[in-house]
């Protein structure tokens, strides 16, 4: 009994000072977004590289997946507003599912699936390999240089492969309610512009802003914790793709809890 | 030219000469590895990049220019697996001269080039590129006294 209520108490302090562990960084890596001293040639070629290999060469697999999911998706909604008679609020079921909810959930998934896991690892990597002591040595800093550009694109690149998301999911929708609805180009979006609502496209930003941050940053945080042993680099990828993925729940959770407020 | 007789005074030397030029140091050492996912002109730049703002292209340029002199130029897109023990030793003591005012700190030179039997080729290397550095000190052990002949110990 008494063992038992060790090992709560052990996995509470640990869990509260991960998560300690990660808002304090977070906090480090906000502050330095926005002090303009932590932009320099290299941090700039840095993020360019980072918004190369997170947003543009997943482009052909994100678009497939997209038009493929959401066509099927889109069909299978349309269905069933038709069947339950619901056609007249086609354009708020529509924005609400695609644009506030699936456009940052399917994204994130993908990013965090490709990028949070290879983050995680090359920070792991240049941990044992000593790369971040010579970052040290030459006065520069690693937070400036490595994590900021990261945790940036995985802002910018969430919003952006998301709006892409919703864009492509919406037109396919086109097809299905000229199918099932008879609805023209201009109806359709009419429709759809009618029901936009301003405050869950900021929510849907919101999310998206807070889905790229946390997934880049827990990587990071974990790849840093690294031993010299080569071995803790998978341990290091494992725990901080777990984190992630409650990281991305949390969110979720967290943004329909303030939707429904 | 700094010559100690064990490993714990070296490294308790070199740590503090590393702790007193901390601004202006260029080190040359396998503890200060390149970074294995940069090209090696991204290594070299990323000094100037990052303290002096230059742009990638004049860096690239100016990289090229100094890699130039060793006859080194085809190896700028290559990454540190692929380089052998001499261009790697190359490539650290430019990016050590890179720093500006540098001081630059080789340590336990032989380490990084094995199979150099004496210091010609670091004489040579450092020679190349003495305009880019305000002094250079080498740490090694005392026992490796015999291997350098062309610097002043």
């Amino acid at each position: 009994m008494i063992n038992a209520i060790a090992r709560i108490g052990t996995t509470t302090i640990n869990v509260t000072r991960t998560f300690r562990d990660i808002l304090s960084f977070a906090f480090t890596i906000i502050l330095k977004m926005f002090n303009k001293n932590s932009y320099n040639s290299a941090t700039r070629q840095v993020l360019i590289h980072q918004i190369y290999f997170t947003s543009v060469q997943i482009l052909p697999l994100f678009i497939g997946i997209s038009i493929i999911f959401g066509t099927l998706l889109m069909g299978i909604v349309l269905q069933i507003i038709k069947n339950l008679g619901l056609a007249e609020h086609m354009g708020r079921i529509l924005m609400d599912l695609v644009v506030t909810e699936l456009a940052p959930f399917v994204t994130v998934l993908l990013i965090a699936l490709r990028s949070s896991s290879a983050i995680n690892a090359e920070i792991a990597v240049m941990k044992v390999n000593k790369e971040l002591n010579t970052l040290d040595k030459f006065n520069i800093k690693a937070v400036d240089y490595l994590f900021l550009p990261r945790v940036i694109n995985g802002i910018l690149s969430v919003v952006l492969l998301s709006a892409l998301f919703s864009i492509l999911v919406l037109t396919s929708g086109l097809l299905f309610s000229k199918l099932l609805f008879g609805l023209s180009l201009q109806s359709y979006s009419n429709v759809l512009l009618s029901s936009a609502n301003f405050y869950d496209i900021v929510i849907s930003l919101v999310k998206c802003c807070t889905f790229g941050f946390f997934i880049t940053l827990i990587p990071i945080r974990f790849g840093l914790r690294a031993t010299n042993d080569l071995t803790s680099i998978p341990i290091s990828v494992l725990n901080g793709m777990v984190d992630v993925f409650i990281a991305i729940i949390f969110i979720e959770v967290l943004s329909l809890i303030l939707i429904f407020i | 030219m700094r010559l100690f007789e064990d490993e714990v005074t070296l490294d308790k030397e070199l740590n503090d000469f590393t702790e007193k030029h901390k601004k202006n140091l260029g080190l040359v050492s396998l503890d200060v590895p390149l970074i294995s996912n940069l090209d090696v002109w991204v290594n070299i730049a990323l000094i100037k990049q990052y303290h002096e703002n230059l742009s990638a292209d004049k860096a690239q340029k100016l990289v090229l220019s100094y890699l130039t002199r060793y006859s080194l130029d085809h190896i700028s897109n290559k990454r540190n697996p692929d380089l052998t023990n001499k261009e790697r030793f190359y490539v650290m003591l430019l990016r050590a001269a890179m720093v500006r005012n540098s001081i630059v700190a080789i340590d336990r030179p032989f380490t990084i080039i094995p199979d150099v039997q004496d210091d010609r080729f670091i004489y040579d290397a450092l020679k190349v590129v003495d305009d880019s550095f305000k002094e250079c000190h080498i740490f090694d052990y005392l026992w490796s006294k015999d291997r350098y002949g062309m610097i002043p110990v």
